[in-house]
């Protein structure tokens, strides 16, 4: 029998302060040029395949670590378009509903602060079509199996999709697994047509005790890791640090380490 | 002689029994309700008299044409028309591409919704708003030849393919993952093109085929690592649907299965995908650089081959290339300079359509019934092929670009493009000898 699971908004995860355990803005110093620049071909981000590697100079060793992340929300509020921005790829600028589940796979290295060590995060985001989801049942617990962490996505354009939140987050909190929670709020760039104040954000932030994002702009310009870097940084310093609070310390030895977070050699 | 581009084209879809508007697609500026009101009419109105409208054409070489489906749903394809009507002929080739187009559009609804709730039409309303996720392949199809270079399947209703160098390895590769993901049904496609597929895979509907492979190209496009879409089979499951997953191995090879509810993507990405595909990674690299050229480095075509569509007709696959053109800087810029890339694809699609209309016959899947076959307006082919007692097996065409032959065999059709500097004379050889090299070296 499954336990119930009641989602309280102060049930929720600590919520870390950004750069406190990853190096914030770490892409702009000239130390990280030489991990950023294997994540990027000729100016852009470079798409791997499932069977390629990041490959590093011999004499550097960085560990990979992969994680799960599923976007969720309502039809239309830019789940495919985050993903894609996330992953430097092209971003549709027509909304095509997505017709079932696409993953799209996220390089970005990071510096862990206190040891200074550096790591490969490969996010896998999980986008599934909303109306897809609905209509066939088995494609929300594929999403939900083994996953690391859920972006709750609203628009600024779309009040219902803020309103819905509270729902949308007990859908993806049950059972209660450990699972890292992100809300994004998209379409901030259109904010002459926001339909959701800062004052109800920040409220919002008060009582769920989520970090929440807002993304939004330019869509041609698909290299600036600048855009990014905050929402994915921190993405990685709440996996990291999830996976160091199950374990129960907090600056682990690698080799102990597999078992949290697939630690994979490169 | 000219061969012309369609014209712009609109697609409209209503109900059929009420004409209650379902969607529109395509051209950018859309037609006024009343006109769509009196397309729905006119239909109607010959429905009632025992006639089936199946196409027409305006005074200013606007082309339609109807199509109902399952009695639920009608299709109607409007052709703005480019000047082909002007230059002779053009009717009947228009309406193979906007007939074709109507079989594609309503076979990608099924596709994605199933036949039960096109079928059905309990609730117009929910229709309307389903029907959204079919757009982006309706879209796809409207942009025909112009979305990808050189796919050809959605008009010739053979799978597009890839003759990969090491075919055997990558089939044994294929057998087992397919079997190791409780499937019989596994496509390894590169560049967009079917590389190899299981036997099973071959066995469905030639337009599932075709259809697969515009869905698997569209996720492919999008740059993502793995998918998992429901799909219904317009032919072999219309009413259940079954699941595709697909994998990026590589950029440009994706390997898909037609799976039931096991295996779940998360499982079959992570303990199948790199225990079959690593050992291949060689093998997949090398039919990578086979290019858009779809044949291996060993087929060296003639220097006088511009482009060429080649089907086997038992099996319903097509190779096609287009030549990259070298411009030799030392030669004078001659008075007919060879036709661009994309325009050679546009031409070879043209002359594909040109040939098939009224020489040679058009490849159909067996499963349709001779009503059908009426209503997809198949007595429109021109007299003058219908009035000869014998099969045309080659023709030739002089254009202002270009000169165009097609050859036909009991297994194969042979469409060919050639510089006009060749003459007219030596095209047949020229053809008859690029069949024989390609047949022989790959066994296509
Ligand atoms: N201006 C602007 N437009 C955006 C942004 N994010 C998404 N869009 C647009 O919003 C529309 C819908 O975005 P999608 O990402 O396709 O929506 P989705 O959430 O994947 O929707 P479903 O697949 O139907 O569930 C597209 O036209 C996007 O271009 C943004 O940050 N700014
Ligand atoms: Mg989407």
């Amino acid at each position: 029998m499954p336990r119930q699971c009641v989602v309280e908004p102060h049930d929720m995860a600590q919520v870390l302060d950004p750069g406190s355990i990853v190096v914030a803005d770490w892409h702009r110093s000239a130390d990280s040029k030489e991990f950023f620049s294997r994540i990027l071909h000729k100016k852009k981000r470079r798409n791997f395949g499932l069977l390629e590697a990041l490959v590093m100079p011999p004499n550097v060793s960085v560990d990979t670590v992969h994680y799960k992340i599923f976007i969720s929300g309502k039809s239309g509020v830019g789940k495919t378009a985050l993903a894609a921005r996330l992953a430097g790829l092209n971003i549709p600028n027509m909304h095509y509903e997505t017709t079932g589940i696409e993953t799209t796979v996220v390089y970005w290295p990071v510096k862990l602060r206190e040891s200074g060590r550096v790591l490969f995060f490969r996010l896998q985001l999980w986008d599934c079509g909303e109306n897809a989801l609905r209509r066939f049942d088995h494609l929300l617990p594929s999403c939900k199996e083994q996953v690391d962490a859920i972006l709750f996505l609203f628009s600024f354009t779309d009040r219902a999709s803020f309103d819905g939140l509270s729902n949308q987050i007990a859908r993806g909190s049950e059972p209660c697994d450990r699972v890292v929670k992100l809300v994004v709020g998209t379409k901030f760039d259109l904010f002459m047509h926001t339909d959701v104040t800062e004052r109800e954000v920040t409220r919002f932030q008060e009582v769920w005790g989520l970090p929440v994002f807002r993304m939004g702009g330019d869509v041609s310009n698909v290299s600036n890791l600048g855009e990014v870097a905050p929402l994915l940084n921190c993405l990685a310093e709440h996996l990291w640090h999830q996976d160091c609070v199950a374990t129960r310390s907090t600056i682990l030895p690698v080799s102990t380490q597999s078992e949290a977070a697939n630690v994979v050699h490169v | 002689m000219m061969l012309q581009q369609a014209g712009s084209v609109q697609l409209l879809c209503l109900t059929a029994n009420s004409g209650v508007p379902l969607f529109t697609r395509g051209a950018s500026k859309q037609l006024p309700f009343s006109v769509i009101g009196s397309l729905n009419g006119v239909h109607m109105f010959g429905a009632g008299q025992g006639v089936v409208l199946a196409g027409c054409e305006t005074d200013r070489g606007g082309r339609m044409v109807w199509r109902v489906f399952q009695d639920s749903v009608m299709l109607i394809a409007v052709s703005s028309g480019g000047q082909a009507q002007q230059e002779g002929g053009g009717a009947g080739e228009e309406d193979l591409h906007l007939r074709r187009l109507l079989e594609n559009v309503w076979n990608c609804m099924v596709l994605v919704l199933g036949q039960d709730e096109l079928a059905s039409l309990r609730n117009v309303e929910r229709l309307k708003r389903d029907l959204r996720s079919c757009y982006r392949l309706i879209d796809q199809l409207l942009e025909g030849g112009q979305g990808q270079e050189g796919i050809m399947g959605d008009l010739t209703h053979c799978a597009d393919c890839l003759l990969p160098p090491n075919a055997t390895l990558l089939q044994e590769g294929l057998d087992g993952f397919t079997q190791a993901a409780d499937s019989e049904f596994g496509c390894l496609m590169v560049h967009g093109r079917i590389a190899t597929a299981t036997e099973k895979w071959w066995r469905l509907a030639p337009q599932e085929v075709v259809l697969l492979s515009v869905l698997a190209r569209s996720l492919s496009l999008s740059g993502s690592a793995s998918c998992d879409t429901p799909v219904f089979l317009p032919q072999g499951s219309p009413t259940v649907a079954h699941r595709l997953l697909r994998f990026q191995l590589l950029p440009g090879a994706d390997v898909c299965v037609l799976c039931g509810p096991s295996p779940t993507l998360h499982r079959s990405e992570s303990e199948l995908v790199g225990c079959f595909w690593s050992p291949l990674l060689e093998a997949l690299r090398g039919s990578l650089a086979v290019g858009e050229r779809c044949l291996p480095g060993s087929v060296t075509l003639r220097p006088d081959v511009l482009a060429l569509l080649l089907i086997n007709r038992e099996s319903r696959r097509s190779v096609s290339c287009v030549k990259a053109i070298i411009t030799n800087p030392n030669h004078p810029p001659s008075d007919h300079p060879l036709p661009s890339k994309a325009r050679c694809w546009e031409l070879l699609r043209l002359f594909y359509t040109f040939t098939t209309t009224r020489y040679f016959p058009l490849e159909e899947s067996p499963a349709l019934t001779p009503g059908e076959k009426a209503q997809r307006g198949d007595s429109l082919r021109e007299d003058f092929a219908l009035g000869f007692s014998h099969q045309p097996l080659q023709c030739y065409l002089v254009t202002e670009e270009c000169k165009c032959f097609g050859l036909q065999t009991a297994q194969h059709q042979l469409y060919l493009l050639t510089p006009l500097s060749v003459p007219t004379f030596a095209l047949r050889s020229v053809a008859t000898q690029t069949l024989s090299t390609i047949t022989l070296a790959t066994g296509f």
